[in-house]
């Protein structure tokens, strides 16, 4: 029998919200799938699209990226610059023929335990339903 | 050299190790082929935060040398600092160590025992990939300066002032008028009971003026100020001989600056001339401690008096919190001169957060003065027209009118902010660095904000603010201690760098210069933050956040990905 396919999303998450809002649903012992790998940065404005580009053709099917509410950057503005470069990066991901649905960027602030689980398990049966990624094995740079 | 990794995977009592199945994990990570060229210790404990633990720990960090360091626990929140600090007691430099989060972020958020085995493996990998890529950094430590500058002699800056002398700390006032006292100095009498008339303010303007350890500076502001928290060296001028200039030395900065009033020629819907008898409420204040009454242009006593509250709250976008209260004050002193005065009091909402504030009012609506809700407002001269809240409209004549204009930043703030390098919000006020949960301190370390410079506050919120920043600065910038900035800084590759300056920009604490010579952006570490936004944002890859480098980040990504 085949094995049901379970997505690989990295996940990255500012250190002040999103990541804390991650630890709160495992204090509320929430559950999402373990499709989910957490990469701890000090702000979401520290991703830089070529990154995620990278992710993306190394095999990750969906990148998920968590900030704070807008106005409440540990850095005062770090996450409206996420907002431009991710906007330009899904235009990018389209210009390319790649599905930019597979790129998600998402305000969690640090009390949001249960949206953090709600949108790791949402984008998760995204991700299922674009299925794998396979620009791995089709696109080479 | 070759690595020595030391892997320690804490139980946690029953809250880790209930949840994954921990000699899988070991037997797992042992036996990787990748690993074979680095030696791996690795062992398990019940509670590695413990007295117990963490003397295990620091035992077996120093007698196996090891080059590295991961312990697999609970959220860093919880216990990064612990484990840190045992690392910081032996010879491994802490940034060579790192916490997985196996409890919140796995344990407990997987039911199924072997899925959270698999994914504790998968995080643990991730860290022993990441670990050997770290460098050690070192923590740098500077000497500071405990003085501090205090920009405007308002209350706000008055009561700063005071109470960092009160614990003999150095200040510097600096106040661009010949007066100290700001608009506080004004008044006839304070809010909220009135019985307290202005001699309190004039007593802490005798006891600014006489403390030997603030230095006053009038007809004084800052010419220039660069630096960092501890150590600003800051230029002043004087306004009127911009020639004669004062260097100092600082270790913080206070923006005191103030308000002023909005100038209601700006509003269409107030005309008047100088030869009307329409007056702010702040020149009513001025005339009423000057004379002691409020006089018509004629020197004769106004019959009628209409006060009008929300001058500009529409067109700001926002409420000035404190006028309704002076509005209901300027209207006692009007009752209490005379009684044949007739007071209509417009208001839109009236605005009474203190908890004297309801006590007032009552007291007043017992009185014969008229209060009135409209809708909107227009004044020709002396003459008004509005709407009520039922929709009519009418016109009365009075002979004089008085306006609450809207509390905007003080003349200067724009460039006040510039030269510190610190921000003005969409109001125009400061920005504090966290509406919520930093509200008097700014985007950069060391410059803090206080009183109506912060935006619309009444006297005792801008002392509360003042003591709140007293006691910050007092217990952040102690005189002989090294302050340690961040360590966790960006930094520019000058090989990659294009010299674009797409990443000056973005850094919000102005943490990067350009370097005209080698033509290329520099980051001046002892301002920076670590946030890694230039990172995002340079479009060479020419800047490396430390500790969250790219072949950091990819090392435990990889992991994800097999
Ligand atoms: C009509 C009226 C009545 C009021 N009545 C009351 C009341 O009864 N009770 C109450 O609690 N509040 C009252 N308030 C509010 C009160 O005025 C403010 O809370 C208070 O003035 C705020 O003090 P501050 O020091 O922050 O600002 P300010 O009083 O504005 O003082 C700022 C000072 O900084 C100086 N300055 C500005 N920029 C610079 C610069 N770049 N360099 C050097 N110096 C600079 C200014 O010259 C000024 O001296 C009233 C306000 C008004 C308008
Ligand atoms: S170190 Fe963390 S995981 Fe270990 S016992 Fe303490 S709290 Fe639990
Ligand atoms: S964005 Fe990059 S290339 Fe441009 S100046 Fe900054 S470091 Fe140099
Ligand atoms: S890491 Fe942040 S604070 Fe530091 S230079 Fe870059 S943008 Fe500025
Ligand atoms: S710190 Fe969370 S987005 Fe900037």
């Amino acid at each position: 029998m085949e094995r049901e396919f379970l997505p690989k999303i990295v996940s990255f998450l500012c250190k002040w919200c999103s990541y804390t809002g991650a630890d709160l649903a495992g204090i509320n012992r929430l559950q999402y799938p373990t499709s989910i790998l957490p990469i701890k940065v000090m702000c979401s404005s520290r991703v830089d699209p070529v990154f995620v580009i990278k992710a993306y053709l190394r095999g990750a099917d969906g990148v998920l990226i968590g900030g704070c509410h807008p106005g409440d950057c540990h850095y005062q503005d770090g996450n409206y610059h996420t907002r431009r470069r991710v906007a330009i990066l899904k235009r990018v991901f389209e210009l390319l023929g790649l599905e930019e649905g597979r790129i998600r960027l998402s305000w969690i602030s640090a009390s949001e335990g249960p949206k953090f689980a709600r949108v790791c398990n949402e984008f998760t049966e995204v991700i299922k339903s674009l299925g794998e990624n396979t620009t791995k094995t089709t696109i080479f740079l | 050299m070759g690595e020595k990794i030391g892997i320690y995977i804490c139980e946690c009592g029953p809250n880790i190790a209930n949840k994954v199945y921990i000699d899988k994990i070991i037997e797992k990570i042992s036996s990787i082929e990748a690993y074979k060229n680095k030696e791996l210790v690795i062992k398990n404990h019940k509670l590695l935060c413990s007295i117990d633990g963490k003397k295990f720990l620091e035992e077996e960090i120093k007698q196996n040398e090891f080059t590295h360091l991961v312990i697999a626990a609970c959220s860093p929140k919880d216990h990064e600092s612990t484990f840190i600090n045992i690392c910081k007691k032996t010879h491994l430099n802490p940034y060579l160590f790192r916490i997985v989060n196996i409890r919140e972020q796995c344990a407990w958020i997987i039911s199924d025992r072997d899925e959270a085995t698999e994914k504790a493996i998968q995080y643990i990998r991730g860290s022993i990939n990441r670990v050997s890529y770290q460098s050690p950094l070192e923590e740098k430590k500077l000497d500071s300066n405990p003085d501090v500058l205090v920009i405007g002699g308002g209350i706000a800056g008055i009561e700063t002032a005071l109470s960092l002398a009160s614990k003999k700390r150095k200040v510097y006032l600096i106040e661009k008028t010949s007066k100290l006292g700001g608009k506080s100095a004004k008044f006839r009498k304070l809010l909220p009971r009135q019985n307290c008339n202005t001699d309190v303010i004039q007593k802490k303007l005798l006891d600014v003026e006489e403390n030997n350890h603030i230095q006053i500076f009038k007809e004084t502001e800052l010419e220039k100020a660069i630096g960092f928290f501890g150590n600003f060296e800051v230029i002043l001028k004087n306004v009127k001989d911009n020639n004669l200039k004062t260097e100092l030395r600082v270790g913080a900065i206070i923006v005191a600056s103030g308000f002023k009033q909005l100038n209601t020629s700006e509003l269409p819907k107030y005309e008047y001339t100088q030869d009307d008898d329409v007056y702010t409420s702040l020149e009513i204040e001025e005339m009423c401690s000057q004379n002691g009454k409020v006089l018509l242009k004629s020197g004769e006593e106004p019959r009628s008096i209409a006060l009008i509250h929300c001058v500009g709250r529409e067109e700001k976008g926002y409420c000035s919190q404190i006028c309704c209260n002076y509005m209901l004050k300027i209207a006692q002193y009007l009752e209490q001169q005379s009684s044949d005065i007739k007071i209509k009091e417009f208001y839109r909402d009236l605005c009474l957060p203190n908890k004297d504030d309801q006590f007032f009012l009552e007291n007043l609506q017992n009185s014969a003065i008229d209060f009135i809700r409209i809708k909107d407002i227009e004044i020709k001269g002396n003459k008004i027209k509005y709407i009520g809240t039922d929709d009519t409209k009418k016109e009365i004549e009075v002979d004089m009118l008085i306006l609450a204009p809207a509390m905007e930043a003080e003349d200067g703030a724009t460039e006040l902010a510039e030269l510190l390098n610190i921000q003005l919000d969409e109001t125009g006020f400061f920005q504090e660095a966290h509406q919520k949960l930093n509200p008097i301190a700014t985007s950069t370390d060391g410059i803090f904000i206080v009183g109506a410079a912060r935006g619309p506050s009444g006297i005792s919120e801008s002392i509360l603010q003042a003591q709140a920043v007293g006691g910050e600065i007092l217990t952040q910038l102690i005189p002989g201690e090294k302050i340690v900035p961040e360590v966790k800084v960006s930094e520019v590759l000058e090989a990659l760098c294009k010299g674009c300056q797409t990443c000056l920009n973005v850094c919000t604490y102005g943490a990067i210069y350009f370097d005209e010579d080698r033509g290329i952006s520099v980051v001046n570490e002892a301002i920076c933050r670590g946030c890694g936004n230039c990172m995002g944002s340079c479009p060479s890859g020419a800047i490396r956040s430390k500790h969250f480098t790219n072949p950091q980040l990819y090392q435990e990504m990889v992991e994800a990905l097999r």
